[in-house]
This record gives C-alpha cells, structure tokens and sequence, in this order.
C-alpha cells in the first residue's frame, strides 16, 4: 500500500498563480522519487502539499486530495502530520530557530513528545549521522551555508519520519557533501521526495524521477538539458593580460586564517572557475579579489571596475522598481538599465517590484545589475545555485559570449557548469592554498 | 549562572530602575547593568549601547521643552504653536536626567538579556508561557539579523560599485530590511509548523534540577523589585 497518495491534485496560491495542475502520484514506502523541472513549475509546491502546508500554511483554492500514511492532508495540521512527514526546505537560512546547533536540532524531537531522556542522544546521532557531530556547540551564525544545510537536514532525520520532503537538500553542498546526504537519506529506510535542479546528484540514487512542468506531472522522457552528462574540467594555461592578481594574500575573519598565502591571477577574455569543499575559503577569495575585503599580508592587483555578484542575490535588492535596481550601478542610467534587463530576458518587468519577481527573476535580475556597469573583472559566486538546467546552459552561453571583454572568475562547487563555463579551474585545496585543479 | 535566574536578576534591576525615586539610585543600577554589557564582545554591543544612551539622552533633552514644572528658570525661550512657551527651569531639567536614566537602565537591562544570556537554554529551560519566551527570544535575535541583512545589503552595492554613505545612503535600506524580515518571518513559521511546533504532548530535553545558589539568585531578583519600590 502507497505511503502517501496524491490523486488529481489542483492548486493555486491566494495571489491566484496557479501552482500545481491535476497531479496524481504514489509513493512506496521506502521509494526514493526525484523531482525535476524548470524554475517555478511547482516542485516546491508539490512539495509542500504532501507536508499539508499547502492548504493549512499558505491558503489559496485546492482541489484534489493528499493522503500521507492514511491521513487526508486537508484534515489535519502539519503540525501534526511532523512525526509521519519531515521536511527540508530550499533556504536552510530562513528555517534555523534557535541560535545554537544542538538546541536546533532537539527542537522538532520536543515538539513530537520524544521521551526526555532520549532527545540529547537521537539529536547527536542525528548530528552525527550528516558529519556535523562537531558542530553541536557551535553557534548557528558562525556556519558556512554547507554546514548549515548539514545541520537542516540533521533536524529533519532526527525525527526519523517515513516520508521524507527534501527540497533541492544539496544546493550548498561541495559534490562529495550532496553525495553522502542523498545516500544518507536513502539509507533512512524512509520514503524520499526530492527536488533537485542538478540531476545528476540524484539520478544514481532515485528509483522514480518525475519532471513537472508548469504545475504538470510530465510522462515520457527527461527534456535534454536535464539528462546527465559526462564533463571534463578544462585545464588551458592563464591566457590574457591580467585584470586581478593575488599574491600571497592571508586573512581570517577572527584570529584563525581563511585563506593563507593564496595566489590567483585572472586574465582578460578568460573564465576562471573556483572549485573546493565547503568552507575552503572560496568565498573570502573572492571577495579578496573584488576588493570587499583587504589581505591581512599579501597584496591584490587590480585594474579597471570589478563587480562581485553574492551567494543568494535576489535576497539583496534594495530598490522599488527592477529598473531603478540596475540603474544604480550606472549612476540611475535607465537606458542602459532597460538594455541589461532585455539581454537578462526581463523586457517588460521594468516597472515591477523586485520583490514580486519569482526567484529566478530575482536572480537574472541581480545578474542584470551586475552585467550593467560593464566590469573589467565580474566574479559571480554560486550563481547556479537553485538554477535549473536550461537556464544555466543561458548563463554559460550569455557568459561565454561576453567572455572577451572582461576576466571572469565564478566560484562554483557545480563541476558541469564550471566544465562548460570555464577555461581553466583553480582548486582551493584542503592545505587552504590554491593549486591547478 | 542558569539564564532564567540571570534574566530574573535582569528583570529585578528593570523593575528596580523604574520603581526608584532617587536619581543617584536609578544612575548606580544604570551604571551597573553598562558594566555588565562591557562584558559583550565589543562588535555585538556597540548597537545595543548607542540606542540605549542616545534614546536616554533623548528624554533628558526632550523632557525640559515638553513639562512644565518648577519656577527656578534657566533659560526662556520663544511661544512655539501646539508646545506653548519654551523654557527651561532647573526642575524639569533634573526631571529629564532621571527618566533618561531610567529609560537607559531599562534598555541596558534588555542589552545584557540579548547580548549575555543563551536564549536557547532559556527558552528550553521554560516550564510556562513557553511559547511567549520562544516569541521573546526570536524578537530578541532580530536586531543582529537586521545587522547581518544590513552588511549583506551594504556588500551587495559596494559589489557594484555602489558606496553606502551618509544618513540618506542608509535609510535607503530600511525599507528592504523591513521585507526581508517580513519575508523570513513567514518562512520560519512555516518551518516551525512542519517541524510540529504547536502540537500537543510536547516534551523537553531533560533540565538539571536548580542548585541553591540559583534558588537564592530568584529570591534576590524579587528582593531588588521590593527594594526598589521601598527605599531607593
């Protein structure tokens, strides 16, 4: 008998966006099922009904039903479906309540009535079972964003749930990390949903993949850009007359060094991809080579604008209009603005509020504003992050075609699209000092 | 010391500060809850000693222009519309002092409470009103989260080339900072849902009992509210 049923399952947020279009699906016990499709095409959605947020959080008109381990979703609270249900979300930073790691992890176990005296050990199990066992006493706001998926993902196996909701579990993570959290949930012995916008982290794993599309569970084949592919991470020499150069540069955040005596030169008309394990310090050298950041020791060269683009972009909009937001890289030039929009594919959203724009939107909008000032030295960080296929295979070719007219470095822990981006790859190795990959 | 005695202790010192009658009082409970704060890492602090001095200061400049008490007059100034005349007598002036002190000492006692106390065992170590503690302890994290929005905002722009300077620079966040907590709030609730808070029949991890010590730190809160009320 199926775990958790959906049968002819509508809905549609109280905004009226319709989200999810007659979808009907089983899940065994046990089953893993991975979940693909573009941006917006109602993964997280789906996602989300199956934990009975969808109606009970959110609102909006339902049609349908969802039943998860005999119970009908419309009848009883999440809350209470918790113990039969666990769910990871997309954004590990908007899901952390407590400050501390281990008083995290034990809160969903004193919410589900666990006896007293066996919280401590399942919260450090469960700590442990995702490697972040040293974690526990750490403050939350010290962690890497790896780190803090770790400890997410140790919240929700702590409660040792039958299905499990994973949504896009491995965004943060370098590959060896997904890895072992993808087989970490399989090997729960739960049922497993997850959504994941880089197949090839979960198809070895999967005993079903399901591809929606606009709110539409799809039948037939896997579209091209989402089957895996092989890659080969590029290895050519440093080309181009150099716009950044670190030279032995060192610096921490406390006392401990981050980056230690790391060297990095990037050239005009080349690509640079920055790979390496969570928390390596790929970040603050980055930020070290735009200038957000001064070396401790060591010194960085730069010439001409440099533009950095964050983690997580479409959080940092800080203007009313999307065309207002560009402009202000150009001295509120909106003719250039509208320009940047347009080649980001957002012609027409001129007038919208940054904040009404989906998360994809957010994040070419962010790229756009970026992209305006026209930078001699552009460093993305993470820009594939929760980025579905086809719109990175846009990135890679919108990057590759204006490849000539900057140095480019993105900091990535994707290999695919650092084989496709990048003309060369530079590691940052487990001794923290920077070697050809 | 376990942090519902220390924010026992921290509430005993508000009450104190707000029931006294003597200035000097209401500054020696001041002046020891600051002491307190230095404790603090210098980064963390700094916000939460400016707004408590300059909302203090605030009221002892304010309160002159706004009362009108006592006949010894310092300086008279002109009819203004709505407030009246402007003067400044030596009563009003002292009356200014005190309640900036104690608006200060309030305040400082909620910057030791935020910026000493572990929140998670405190919200743990509730046995009632659990859920207004937890409320508490999320609006109490708030402040460093709007900081952290803050810097990421201010990275964000200087990562284009964009400066944030002066009072006008940054009001320009306040308005994203609103929505982006706005936002986080609601994501969290929703995480909080799915992880089953709100259900019945919850536990909590096993607490050690109270020691004497921490049984004496209780009574000495509730003797500090008496003694505020009686003889400072």
């Amino acid at each position: 008998m199926a775990l958790a049923t959906v049968r002819a399952l509508s809905y549609s947020y109280p905004g009226g966006l319709e989200a999810l279009r007659e979808c009907s699906l089983d899940v065994e016990p046990g089953e893993v099922v991975a979940l693909f499709g573009p941006s917006g095409s109602g993964k997280s959605t789906l996602l989300r009904a199956l934990a009975g947020l969808v109606p009970h959080f959110h609102g909006g008109r339902f049609s349908g039903r969802v039943e998860v381990g005999g119970l009908d979703t419309r009848r009883v609270r999440p809350a209470e479906l918790a113990g039969t249900v666990g769910t990871l979300f997309q954004d590990p930073e908007d899901q952390v309540v407590f400050t501390r790691v281990r008083a995290e992890v034990v809160f969903g176990l004193e919410n589900l009535g666990t006896p007293p005296a066996e919280i401590e050990s399942r919260a450090l199990e469960a700590l442990a079972a995702v490697g972040a066992a040293e974690l526990a006493d750490r403050p939350v706001a010290e962690l890497s964003g790896g780190e803090l998926q770790r400890v997410c993902l140790a919240s929700v196996l702590a409660l040792r749930p039958r299905l499990l909701l994973l949504d896009e579990p491995t965004s943060q993570l370098d590959p060896e990390g997904a890895a072992a959290a993808i087989e970490l949930a399989r090997s729960s012995g739960a049922a497993v949903v997850v959504s994941e916008q880089r197949p090839e982290r979960v198809l070895d794993a999967c005993d079903r993949v399901l591809f929606l599309d606009g709110g539409r569970i799809r039948d037939g084949a896997l579209p091209d850009a989402w089957l895996p592919r092989e890659c080969e991470l590029p290895d050519a020499e440093p080309s181009g007359r150099p716009v950044c150069r670190l030279d032995a540069v060192t610096f921490g955040y406390g006392e401990e060094p981050v980056v230690e005596r790391a060297e990095l030169t990037v050239g005009r008309g080349e690509i640079v991809a920055l790979l390496g394990p969570n928390g390596s310090g790929k970040t603050t050298l980055a930020k070290l080579a735009t200038g957000l950041l001064e070396p401790w020791t060591g010194s960085v060269a730069r010439e001409g604008r440099a533009c950095y683009l964050s983690q997580d972009p479409g959080r940092y909009l800080v203007a009313e209009r999307a065309d207002d937001e560009v402009a202000l890289a150009v001295g509120g030039d909106l003719s250039r603005a509208h320009r940047a929009l347009a080649e980001m594919g957002l012609a027409g959203f001129e007038g919208r509020h940054p904040r009404d724009l989906s998360s994809g939107e957010r994040e070419r909008l962010a790229l756009a504003a970026v992209l305006v000032a026209e930078p001699d030295l552009l460093v993305l960080d993470e820009p594939t992050r929760g980025v579905d296929p086809e719109r990175k295979d846009e990135l890679t070719r919108l990057l590759r075609a204006q490849a000539p007219t900057r140095a480019t470095l993105v900091v990535t822990n994707d290999h695919l699209f650092a084989a496709a981006v990048a003309d060369r790859v530079v590691s940052t190795a487990p001794q923290r000092e920077l070697a050809v990959a | 010391m376990r942090p519902a005695a220390a924010a026992a202790l921290l509430a005993g010192l508000a009450a104190a500060a707000l029931l006294a009658q003597r200035t000097i009082s209401v500054a020696v409970i001041a002046a020891l809850l600051l002491v307190l704060c230095l404790r603090a890492p210098a980064g963390r602090r700094r916000l939460y000693l400016v707004g408590a001095l300059v909302s203090g200061l605030a009221v002892v400049v304010v309160t002159p222009f706004v009362e009108e008490i006592g006949t010894h007059v310092l300086w008279s100034g002109p009819t203004v519309p709505v407030l009246g005349h402007l003067d400044v007598t030596t009563e009003e002036l002292r009356n200014g002092i005190f309640q900036g002190l104690r608006l200060t000492a309030v305040a400082l006692a909620f910057a030791a409470y935020a910026l000493l106390l572990d929140h998670d065992r405190l919200v743990s170590g509730t046995r009632f009103a659990r859920r207004s503690v937890l409320a508490v302890a999320l609006a109490t994290r708030l402040v460093p989260t709007l900081e952290r929005d803050a810097a990421g905002l201010i990275e964000s722009l200087r990562g284009r080339g964009v400066e944030v300077t002066g009072a006008r620079g940054r009001a320009r966040l306040l308005s994203p900072l609103l929505a982006g907590s706005l936002e986080r709030s609601l994501n969290l609730a929703e995480a909080m849902e799915a992880r089953g808070y709100g259900r019945p029949g919850r536990t909590r991890v096993a607490q050690p009992a109270w020691t004497l010590d921490e049984k004496g730190e209780l009574v000495l809160a509730a003797a500090l509210v008496a003694i505020g009320a009686l003889w400072l």
